[in-house]
């Protein structure tokens, strides 16, 4: 299936609309209610939305995108996401054919398998950049007990994104083209 | 066919050209210190409001809920009286809760008049949204003077310090980043360290050779090196030491006295004309140096 382009920018920003809620209810409302160990980051889940979901060369420069509005409340910033999400999408791209999201516990597992490899090129990014790999363990497994629950709620996300993006039941492993 | 090919090849084109400027962000700083750019400045003073609000409305959520639970299955005369009681009881909570949060501000600022910098008090609004850095925004930004570098503190000890203002909100890089290192003196030993964020709300102490006599239980406070810190603020204690086979130096785990998870109100410290780092320490340390200075003199 085929989307317009101005179709797309609304989707677009139904989504960064989205995130922004998401991210507020991450940074204050949980925090707020004694949820302070783990942050549920909801950005990851949408990322691994476009860059399942749809087929476009417009998903790089929407998951910068995203990542920039991610960094407004976060000190990570914006590239390191955008990295992370980019390979995703490139691991996305070559397993597309074996990938069918068609019940709820296939996505749950995809969205896990993905934010594993998400989490990896972040851990392997900020060892990098600290100089020390000793913390390598540490800094993935601080990442797992956050994408359990983000995988738990995946359905339920991933269905309201493909209202926001109009993605029919049977579009099949390619997604929307744009 | 020409047509997926096209397309294949922007797709390649924006991939590359987005992963390069992805690594450019990345070879940048982790932060920067000092003025947010015009879009994160702009994001920032129009979404913190929400977030203020949906912090300060957590009594209110809280509240009712219980309420709602405690009239469910009861008669319609026992929910009246219930009512009344769950109002009386909510002004008495609302009342327990302003005396806590009094006796709460007033030895924040009993603590914070032994420093000699000019201080604001703020409330902790939200916290960063990544589950590898551990950031909090505050409600009071360059317009309630505050500046970047600003050292952050509670009645407990050490919070962290200031790493971006806007005009009403500020954020802070807290102890448990391991972004954040502090210099610090073991109270007992008097021995140099730094301590640093790791992970789950623990740090640990870097750099105390094996030979240094430290403890368990052994108090931790700023050293005052480094032009951020005042001296003398407390930072945390050791929990655990672990001598290594091979290396120099011990492996010394450190809990934070700041209970990071009840983190409520901060005071910022304004460095004024003249306190500079070591300026600022508690009256009992300082009359110790005090004293110690005058009998390094004689």
């Amino acid at each position: 299936m085929r989307m317009r382009f101005s179709q797309l920018l609304i989707s677009f920003a139904i989504t960064v609309a989205l995130l922004i809620g998401l991210e507020i209810v991450t940074s204050t409302m949980l925090p707020a209610f004694g949820w302070k160990e783990y942050r549920l980051t909801f950005n990851v889940l949408i990322v691994l939305f476009l860059a399942i979901r749809l087929e476009s060369p417009a998903v790089p420069w929407m998951i910068l995108g995203l990542q920039v509005v991610h960094s407004v409340f976060s000190i990570e910033g914006w590239a390191l996401g955008t990295l992370a999400g980019l390979i995703v999408m490139s691991s996305a791209n070559y397993l597309k054919e074996l990938l069918h999201l068609t019940t709820a516990i296939m996505t749950m597992l995809t969205v896990q398998l993905f934010q594993f490899i998400w989490f990896l090129t972040v851990t392997v990014i900020i060892c990098l950049k600290i100089s020390d790999f000793d913390k390598f363990p540490l800094i993935l497994w601080s990442f797992i007990p956050g994408s359990v629950f983000l995988s738990l709620i995946a359905p339920v996300l991933f269905w309201i994104l493909e209202q926001i993006w109009r993605v029919p039941k049977d579009v099949g492993p390619r997604g929307v083209e744009i | 066919m020409k047509l997926i090919q096209e397309s294949s090849k922007t797709k390649i084109v924006s991939n590359i050209v987005v992963a390069i400027v992805s690594f450019y962000g990345i070879s940048q700083k982790q932060f920067d210190l000092g003025q947010p750019t015009l879009f994160n400045k702009v994001v920032t003073e129009v979404l913190a409001p929400v977030q203020e609000g949906l912090a300060s409305s957590k009594k209110s959520f809280s509240s009712l809920w219980e309420n709602y639970l405690s009239i469910v299955d009861t008669s319609k005369r026992n929910q009246i009286l219930t009512k009344q009681i769950s109002r009386l009881e909510n002004d008495l909570t609302s009342m327990e809760e302003i005396r806590r949060e009094n006796s709460r501000l007033k030895k924040l600022l009993n603590y914070s008049e032994e420093l000699s910098h000019q201080k604001v008090l703020a409330q902790v609004v939200g916290w960063d949204s990544a589950n590898e850095f551990k950031v909090i925004r505050l409600n009071k930004g360059s317009r309630h003077g505050i500046k970047t570098m600003a050292p952050v503190i509670t009645d407990h000890g050490l919070v962290g310090y200031v790493y971006k203002t806007t005009d009403n909100y500020s954020d802070v890089l807290t102890i448990l980043d391991q972004n954040n290192r502090v210099d610090v003196l073991v109270e007992r030993t008097r021995t140099h360290g730094i301590v640093e964020g790791v992970f789950n709300f623990k740090c640990t102490l870097k750099y105390i050779t094996k030979n240094e006599p430290v403890e368990v239980g052994d108090k931790l406070m700023t050293a005052g090196v480094g032009g951020i810190y005042p001296k003398g603020i407390k930072v945390g204690m050791v929990t655990d030491i672990n001598k290594e086979n091979f290396g120099m130096t011990q492996t010394i785990d450190v809990v934070p006295s700041v209970d990071f998870d009840k983190l409520e109100e901060v005071i910022v410290l304004i460095p004024t004309e003249g306190t500079v780092a070591e300026a600022a320490v508690p009256t009992a340390d300082r009359q110790a140096g005090d004293r110690l200075s005058e009998e390094t003199k004689k």
